[in-house]
């Protein structure tokens, strides 16, 4: 308990709630108050009042793509956490499998994930008593898309990143991509995948068209120095180009390596490279030669601000 | 609301919360699936109030997304006695919105759109009895809420429904702080008697 006292807090507890005392003064009292018997409950009760509040606010609705999107990427990483933290001990005979990818590269999903992603694909459709609007073909299109895209990609990522490190050699500043993966991702590799994409020095970046519509993210574990790039629905790139990401910060623009989409628009792609927790200020994807190029030079495909 | 309207109200409200809170239990096992059921129950719920505040579906998402997952990594944290599960999700996602906000001090220009109307807009694609149970609510909240002096609302609903710290409610108002201070803990103080039920049933 800090050295505020009852008579200091207890006026307070209610703006406390609210969030709309000073954020210092926030912390100071949430840090009393857990300790407090006399001050704690009455805390929590205020707190609840006003999550109440929270019933009157007009119902909006989410994107129906988007939601569905939400909910497959929330379970694929809750199970994609799961089995990392189980691979220590004798698990399902899927789970050594790894990951698998639907480009067509040889391998299919583990019989495990390909539940998860029926499951999901299941759970977009639209149910006899009519809980959830129609959904077109094309939606489901989009939301079976969403399910799979964060599984997709393992095996194109290890091509893919082989083939980058190779050709980003002459770039004057290169992200290494990491190619110590072993060739069939097991569950050292999912747990590598979970630590890269979760926790709490994961940064987001939302990447997206001039038109705002969401195309997919950057994963970037500022611990571990691991960048993980997912997007879809990308359209194909011309003939003999490429895109290449590229981290954008006040000094410089970095590559970090050059993707091709597979058919469905879908490309996965990890590298390592360290940054200053503040340096990043966007990540942008361009149209390159194929082969990537030492700075950008092609149109912005899909792009997002490291703002906060 | 006659009291056996109440009494039907707190049960649905208990019965309802006692499905989240298994829920949770199966999060804390690493069952995933009751991670997507949560979703299901109060992602809509979640996301109308992050958007409220934000005012932007891209970012609201993001909140909805980050949200939930903290509620898997943190699932073991959720104390029953501090109550419902939908109040714990609501103020972590309402704690994310406001970060965003603040972190960008960006505020909007824009007068409340107000908490009339509101009441009867059940969700669209909610669980036909989460529906029925959130209108309930919505309409003993709403009627808590007017039963306020006009003063003490009106912090209340800038602080909340616009995130407004008291500083700037004294400011956007032009009443000293020590004043929106008083009105603030006043309001919260009558607000919470006629809501205290949903707290014992969320017990």
């Amino acid at each position: 308990m800090n050295n505020l006292t009852h008579e200091e807090i207890l006026p307070e507890l209610g703006a406390v709630a609210l969030d709309s005392a000073s954020v210092e003064f926030c912390l100071l009292a949430r840090e009393h108050a857990a300790a407090c018997p006399e001050c704690g409950p009455v805390l929590f009760a205020m707190e609840e009042t006003v999550a109440h509040l929270g019933q009157l606010v007009p119902q909006q609705a989410i994107n129906p793509g988007h939601g569905a999107g939400i909910r497959s990427r929330l379970l694929m990483r809750a199970r994609l956490e799961r089995e990392s933290s189980s691979a220590a001990a004798p698990g399902p005979p899927d789970l050594a499998r790894g990951v698998a990818s639907l480009t067509g590269l040889g391998h299919k999903l583990t019989p495990g994930t390909q539940r998860v992603v029926d499951a999901e694909i299941r759970k977009s459709l639209p149910r006899h008593g009519a809980r959830f609007p129609r959904i077109s073909g094309m939606m489901f299109l989009a939301m079976a898309a969403s399910a799979a895209f964060i599984i997709t990609g393992a095996q194109l990522m290890r091509v893919t990143a082989e083939r980058n490190s190779m050709r980003e050699q002459s770039a004057q500043q290169v992200v290494r991509p990491d190619t110590t993966r072993p060739s069939v991702p097991g569950p050292s590799e999912k747990e590598a995948l979970v630590a890269a994409m979760a926790g709490p020095d994961v940064k987001i970046v939302p990447l997206a068209t001039g038109k705002a519509a969401r195309m997919g993210r950057m994963f970037w574990n500022r611990a571990s120095n691991d960048w993980t790039i997912v997007v879809y629905t990308m359209p194909p790139p011309k003939p003999g180009m490429t895109y290449q990401v590229w981290l954008v910060t006040d000094k410089s623009k970095i590559s970090a390596g050059t993707f091709q989409p597979d058919s469905a628009g879908h490309a996965f792609m990890q590298a390592k490279y360290t940054l200053e927790r503040n340096a990043l200020k966007a990540v942008a994807v361009t149209e390159e030669p194929m082969g990537g190029m030492p700075s950008p030079t092609g149109p912005i495909v899909v792009s997002g601000s490291a703002a906060p | 609301m006659n009291p056996s309207e109440q009494d039907l109200s707190y049960s649905r409200e208990i019965r309802s919360n006692a499905e989240d809170v298994a829920l949770i239990r199966r999060m804390c096992d690493a069952d995933e699936t009751a991670l997507g059921a949560l979703y299901d129950r109060w992602m809509r719920s979640l996301y109308s109030l992050v958007f409220h505040l934000l005012q932007d579906a891209d970012e609201a998402e993001d909140v909805v997304e980050e949200t939930f997952w903290q509620a898997w990594r943190k699932a073991s944290s959720y104390e029953p006695s501090r109550g419902a599960v939908s109040t714990w999700l609501l103020t972590i996602g309402r704690r994310r919105a406001l970060d965003r906000l603040r972190a960008k001090s960006r505020r909007r220009e824009e007068p409340l759109a107000g908490t009339s109307g509101v009441a009867d807009m059940p969700s669209r694609d909610m669980d036909p009895s989460l529906a029925a149970e959130g209108s309930e609510r919505r309409t003993h909240v709403l009627a808590a809420l007017r039963g306020l002096p006009e003063e003490q609302r009106e912090v209340l609903e800038l602080g909340y429904f616009q995130g407004l710290s008291q500083t700037e409610i004294a400011e956007t108002t032009g009443q000293p702080l020590g004043t929106v201070k008083t009105r603030m803990r006043l309001a919260m103080q009558k607000l919470r008697e006629p809501l205290s039920m949903y707290r014992e049933s969320a017990q």
